[in-house]
């Protein structure tokens, strides 16, 4: 298909068309404004010198950010936040491509079903998945909340993402280069360590990093499953109920610009990985063919 | 997709020998980790919660197991109960046919008029807010909404206010404002998607035949992006009847939805009660999640790419 506007399609069939394809284009816009419009004031708010933040902005200044470098309760959140987001994205991935595999290459009876056992903790809200998990720690269990309980409850979100990820690149796995490998004396396990696992690593590269941001921004099931020791977004969000503090402009701004650098790159990879194989899907089509 | 279902169950193999049965059992090995998180983790803390609703809190604030229907039996005997899920529905309904309205006026747009590569990129814009985090943006509104925020500023300025109000923060109005902001994203995206396998052509057609343009688009395009609309619905509405965030945010007392209902039970350790009432939402989600399982692709807005 061309990538240009077929002209049939633009044709216009009454009086209207011309205003109405201006104002859909105005809407465009409108919409671009009101999705960027609150970020962008966080962002300019937290340059803003008073300690009522609002408009006119006043300074510039940098000192909610030389606040911030000197809040130790927050500096200490943020460290347990990436532990615990590092802890999670290894286990999380490592079991999640493990059972993608078995969802794609058979061996369970219904495969379908298993599909929509692993969306439903992503769609299940997560304030229930807290609760029950508290529920479920603190009464059944008699664990005390800790880290430890804030890991293990963001697994349930982060695993299933993982799945899901990693079992749309196995799907369209060419296995005839399992099986070249295997004709060439490779053992089942090579064939994977060698050609599977190289050729799926974007996704689980990709599916890792989403990992890293979903966990780092987990509000819901931390909350519930969590000690003591605060997390960056418990932490945010214990200020923003109890007081505002203007540093939170700055917090947030540098958690924004961290988590949308690293979804970003994720994205980046998972594209072009679907690039390079529509590139060479043409040509085994044509010997599929012949 | 639907049919392989019915073939896996069809072909349950015969007569399982104790060699095949250990090398299936092999097989599946690698899907173990993944089936503890998911029963240990998910299914069994919901069945906990589940036989919560049903035993009794005694005078200590233990949970006893006597089976009993008073949890259910309290939260419907109580107005302010009742009417807080009630309200939940109406904003999850005022909410989902807002983004459905808006978004499909964006995606209309980019899926006819302009060409595929500039849609991709478009696409990408509307997206990236909803990459960053959730809490942040609800959080981003307070600036916006709230007393001293800048809408009340502009409003004053204008001479439309007299002076700053609470108009706009601390009731159902900002909840509804920031929870519309925060779906938007997914409804846009899932709309597109079925926008761009439609045939435009297909309208100027209709209306060579001989119909309005109201009667092509209702007769000719809404049937073939139906599948599109009810995915767009239920990806918006489920999340919001289990919404905490922003209502806790940006709601105040006033605009507590169902969820925040829920975790008041728990903090004043009300758990069997809680687990009644977080048991009827997860329940109501199952029902919807089964009844519009068709049209349920999550990996079309997770796994795009």
């Amino acid at each position: 298909m061309a990538d240009e506007v077929d002209p049939l399609e633009t044709m216009p069939v009454s009086r209207n068309a011309g205003a109405v394809r201006w104002g859909l284009r105005a809407w465009f816009g409108v919409i671009t404004v009101f999705l960027y419009m609150p970020i962008a004031f966080m962002i300019a708010f937290s340059f803003d010198a008073s300690t009522t933040p609002g408009l006119p902005i006043q300074g510039p200044t940098l000192h909610w950010y030389d606040v911030m470098l000197h809040n130790r309760v927050l500096l200490r959140a943020v460290v347990n936040s990436v532990s615990v987001a590092a802890v999670v994205a290894v286990l999380s991935t490592v079991i999640g491509t493990m059972a993608a595999f078995v969802l794609v290459r058979g061996g369970l009876r219904y495969p379908n079903a298993m599909r929509v056992v692993f969306t439903l903790p992503i769609m299940v809200p997560g304030v229930l998945i807290g609760i029950s998990l508290l529920i479920f720690f603190s009464r059944a269990l008699h664990l005390p909340l800790s880290l430890g309980t804030v890991v293990a409850g963001q697994l349930v979100l982060t695993v299933p993402f993982v799945v899901i990820i990693v079992a749309a690149r196995l799907q369209g796995f060419d296995r005839a280069l399992e099986w070249a490998a295997a004709d060439l004396g490779a053992s089942p396990r090579q064939a994977i360590r060698h050609i599977v696992l190289p050729l799926i690593s974007p996704a689980i590269m990709a599916g890792a990093l989403i990992v890293v941001t979903l966990s780092i921004d987990e509000f819901l099931v931390t909350w519930f499953t969590i000690g003591p020791q605060p997390t960056l977004p418990t932490y945010i969000y214990t200020q923003v109920r109890f007081g505002v503090t203007p540093e939170v402009n700055a917090v947030a701004t540098v958690m924004l610009l961290a988590t949308l650098l690293i979804f970003g790159v994720a994205s980046l990879i998972l594209s072009r990985a679907t690039r390079a194989r529509r590139r060479v899907a043409p040509v085994r089509a044509a010997e599929e063919d012949a | 997709m639907s049919t392989q279902g019915v073939g896996g169950v069809l072909t349950i193999s015969p007569a399982s020998s104790p060699g095949r049965r250990s090398r299936r059992l092999r097989r599946l090995a690698p899907f173990v980790p993944a089936g503890i998180v998911l029963i240990g983790l998910f299914f069994v803390p919901l069945t906990v919660m589940l036989a919560y609703s049903f035993w009794t809190t005694n005078a200590n604030l233990d949970v006893v197991p006597i089976w009993t229907l008073e949890n259910y039996e309290n939260f419907f005997k109580n107005a302010t109960y009742v009417r807080t899920l009630l309200k939940t529905l109406i904003i999850g309904a005022a909410v989902t046919a807002t983004c459905l309205v808006m978004a499909f006026a964006v995606a209309y747009f980019l899926a006819r008029y302009i060409s595929r590569r500039w849609a991709r990129l478009a696409l990408l814009v509307i997206i990236v807010p909803f990459w960053s985090s959730y809490l942040l943006r609800v959080y981003s509104w307070q600036a916006i909404l709230g007393e001293k925020g800048v809408l009340n500023q502009v409003l004053v300025g204008l001479g439309l206010l007299s002076e700053p109000s609470r108009l706009f923060i601390y009731n159902d109005i900002g909840t509804y404002i920031v929870l519309t902001y925060v779906y938007l994203p997914f409804a846009v995206l899932v709309l597109y998607s079925a926008l761009d396998r439609f045939d435009f052509t297909q309208l100027t057609a209709a209306q060579d035949l001989g119909a309005r343009p109201d009667q092509a688009f209702r007769h000719v395009l809404v049937p073939q992006i139906r599948a599109g609309i009810i995915t767009a619905s239920i990806l918006v509405l489920i999340p919001i009847l289990g919404e905490y965030l922003t209502p806790s945010i940006v709601g105040g007392a006033s605009g507590l939805l169902i969820a925040n209902l829920i975790s008041n039970f728990f903090k004043n350790a009300l758990f069997s009660e809680g687990a009644a009432v977080g048991f009827m939402i997860v329940a109501l989600v199952t029902l919807l999640l089964i009844a519009f399982r068709r049209y349920l692709r999550v990996e079309e807005v997770y796994a795009r790419g």
